[in-house]
């Protein structure tokens, strides 16, 4: 009955009713956006660096990971060191380094990871097969589209470019063994994976890598694995997932500020446009709630159904604005994915259940405290005096 | 002092301020700089300070930097006689274009570009903020005008007993209409001022937070005249908009129904 009443009210004034709830669903959708932006980034790139299981990176000390040209010396030794260790499940080291490929009178530089193909975890084959043979190379899309290769080819390919010989160094024949997709690289990256030893060999960086992959048979372990490293290898960084979330947190925290701000402002539209509605519509009916009152209607009947108003705008401008959200969050992470170096994986508006109960959920709150007042009001007007006034005028 | 230093056979280094601030140096201080930890360096002593200058490339980067001598950076690392990149001023913009020419088509095994092109390649990740900004900027746009086209529509809807009594003593549409829209014009001008007001102040603490957050005295929020204009202008059509349709609904129905009789 309550409900039907308030319904009716809002059927009673279309425009106005219309006209809020679609106010409601936009402060919904940026509601759902900023709450998608907030969490999304953070567990986007956390899946990202758990996606092949790996919880530890180990980087020359002082630097992350293929951010300088700094290498780690002595990586057959450190390899075997973390491998002795009984809470290490899996080691896979990695040598960075540009590669040019060679066309002609022309090249096409790439990134080349140099991988052990037991143990990497930087890429999923989709074509052909691993490189496990010294003279062979696996090779992203946009690569075999830009050096115009397929699986089986052959290239030309050299480590080093002396700009004022115009010379090219380390260069070797490889084959073209399988297509891979590349987890941590950016979108449209050129990107290939050699055999580690032929990488070194090509680039002159004997037995040096840039980095180690590690993965732990206990991730609890982790603490413990982490003191013995920084005792036995005091020439590298241990960055461990957490560590790497909070160096995110720290280059991209204004997004999640700016999603704070945007997020309470868009809290704030609703309960305001809420709020007035209600109240105006309350006050249009003063005559109307005495006269319920008058005939023995209760105060509870009348705050309930002013509050169902209130209620029913929100939830159907939330639920309009869920919708509404998942198109423009589609849209500005279209933006936000084409940000320089930034994996191609990455989601900075990532859809998880949670967020989208959060942003209703807060919403309808929202709804629900916009209705308290006019309702409180409305409630307590004196019967005799306001049916009086109603009268006069 | 730094003379003094050079005739002690010393050599200088400047910190940036973080560094300074987070290590504890002090101008005059000796470091000891080297290529990497495992192996020993030269002493040093710091002979200025720097600040961050106001470039955006500098945003949310970590790391610290160090101005070193060239030949002195050039040992430390075994780079020989080499350098990463010359810089070149020209004797004006109209030289610039020449001399690229010129360097690119005499000299072997280098490549001249424009300091305006290379930032166009750096500053990408400006250009991905600032388009993520003005999308959000459409949408809060949008948001706003609902909420206003709403907010006015209600108040121009609470006059309905005042335009039936106007209407009643004779007054015409025309001049309760005009009446009703300056009244919706009025009320969007004054609120847009206001506005612009708490504009003016959240940019001078959007300011404050992140210049401090980031060392840096780049300004983040600018409050310029056309976005000002702009605001009070979207306002003002919004208002009129809003007081035109709600006035043009009232007027037509008549007084008496205004009046719920």
């Amino acid at each position: 009955m309550r409900l039907v009443l308030a319904l009716a009210s809002l059927r009673r004034n279309r425009a106005r009713t219309i006209l809020a709830v679609l106010g409601v669903a936009i402060a919904a959708a940026m509601l759902l956006d900023m709450v998608m932006l907030s969490t999304g980034m953070r567990e986007s790139f956390r899946a990202l660096l758990l996606s092949r299981g790996f919880q530890m990176r180990l980087t020359p000390r002082g630097t992350l990971p293929f951010d300088t040209e700094a290498s780690i010396a002595g990586a057959t030794d450190v390899t075997q060191k973390l491998r002795a260790r009984p809470e290490i499940d899996l080691v896979s080291p990695v040598l960075g380094a540009s590669v040019h490929v060679l066309r002609g009178d022309s090249s096409i530089t790439a990134f080349a990871l140099g991988v052990d193909p037991s143990s990497q975890g930087d890429y999923r084959l989709a074509a052909g097969h691993d490189a496990t043979a010294p003279n062979t190379i696996i090779a992203n899309e946009d690569f075999l589209r830009a050096a115009g290769a397929r699986v089986g080819d052959t290239l030309r390919v050299a480590a080093g470019f002396d700009p004022q010989l115009r010379t090219h160094s380390g260069e070797r024949a490889l084959v073209v063994s399988g297509r891979a997709r590349f987890l941590y690289l950016a979108a449209g990256q050129l990107a290939v994976a050699i055999p580690l030893r032929t990488l070194q060999q090509m680039t002159a960086r004997e037995d040096r890598v840039s980095l180690f992959m590690v993965r732990l048979r206990d991730p609890s372990r982790i603490d413990d694995v982490r003191k013995w490293m920084r005792i036995a290898l005091p020439t590298i960084d241990v960055i461990s997932t957490a560590d790497a979330m909070a160096r995110v947190d720290e280059r991209l925290g204004y997004f999640r500020q700016l999603s704070a701000i945007l997020g309470a402002v868009s809290l704030v539209v609703g309960f305001l446009l809420v709020t007035t509605l209600v109240t105006v519509s309350v006050n249009e009916r003063v005559g109307e709630i005495v006269v319920m009152r008058a005939i023995g209607v209760s105060r509870a009947h009348v705050v309930q159904q002013i509050v169902l108003e209130g209620t029913a705008l929100s939830i159907t401008g939330a639920v309009l604005g869920t919708g509404l959200g998942l198109v423009t969050a589609r849209y500005l992470n279209t933006i936000l994915s084409s940000f320089p170096g930034l994996p191609a994986a990455i989601d900075f508006f990532l859809f998880q259940p949670r967020a989208a109960w959060t942003a209703i959920g807060l919403l309808t709150a929202c709804g629900v405290l916009a209705g308290l007042y006019p309702a409180w009001r409305a409630a307590s007007l004196p019967l005799a005096g306001t049916l009086r006034e109603e009268a006069v005028a | 002092m730094v003379a003094l230093l050079l005739a002690l056979q010393l050599r200088t280094i400047t910190i940036d301020q973080r560094l300074a601030a987070d290590a504890h140096v002090r101008l005059g201080d000796t470091v000891v700089v080297s290529a990497s930890p495992s192996t020993g360096g030269d002493s040093l002593i710091v002979a200025a300070i720097i600040g961050r200058r106001a470039d955006p490339s500098e945003i949310a980067r970590s790391d610290y930097r160090v101005h070193l001598h060239l030949d002195q950076l050039q040992r430390l690392i075994g780079y020989g006689d080499r350098v990463d990149r010359f810089a070149i001023a020209t004797h004006g913009d109209s030289t610039a274009d020449a001399a690229v020419h010129s360097i690119n088509d005499a000299a072997f095994g280098f490549r001249a570009y424009r300091s305006r092109d290379i930032a166009v390649e750096t500053s990408e990740t400006f250009a991905v903020v600032s388009r993520f900004h003005r999308a959000i900027g459409v949408i809060t746009i949008v948001a706003s005008a609902v909420f206003l086209l709403c907010i006015l529509l209600l108040k121009v809807d609470e006059r309905r007993r005042d335009v039936a009594a106007l209407r009643l003593l004779g007054i015409s549409r025309r001049s309760v209409m005009l009446t009703v829209v300056l009244e919706a014009a009025f009320v969007s001008v004054i609120g847009s001022g206001v506005g612009v007001v708490i504009g003016w102040v959240t940019s001078i603490a959007v300011n404050w937070h992140y210049q401090a957050r980031y060392q840096t005295p780049l300004r983040f929020a600018l409050v310029t005249g056309d976005i000002v204009l702009f605001a009070v202008s979207l306002s003002l059509v919004l208002g009129i908009v809003a007081g035109a349709l709600a006035a043009r609904r009232l007027v037509r129905t008549h007084p008496l129904v205004l009046l719920g009789r």
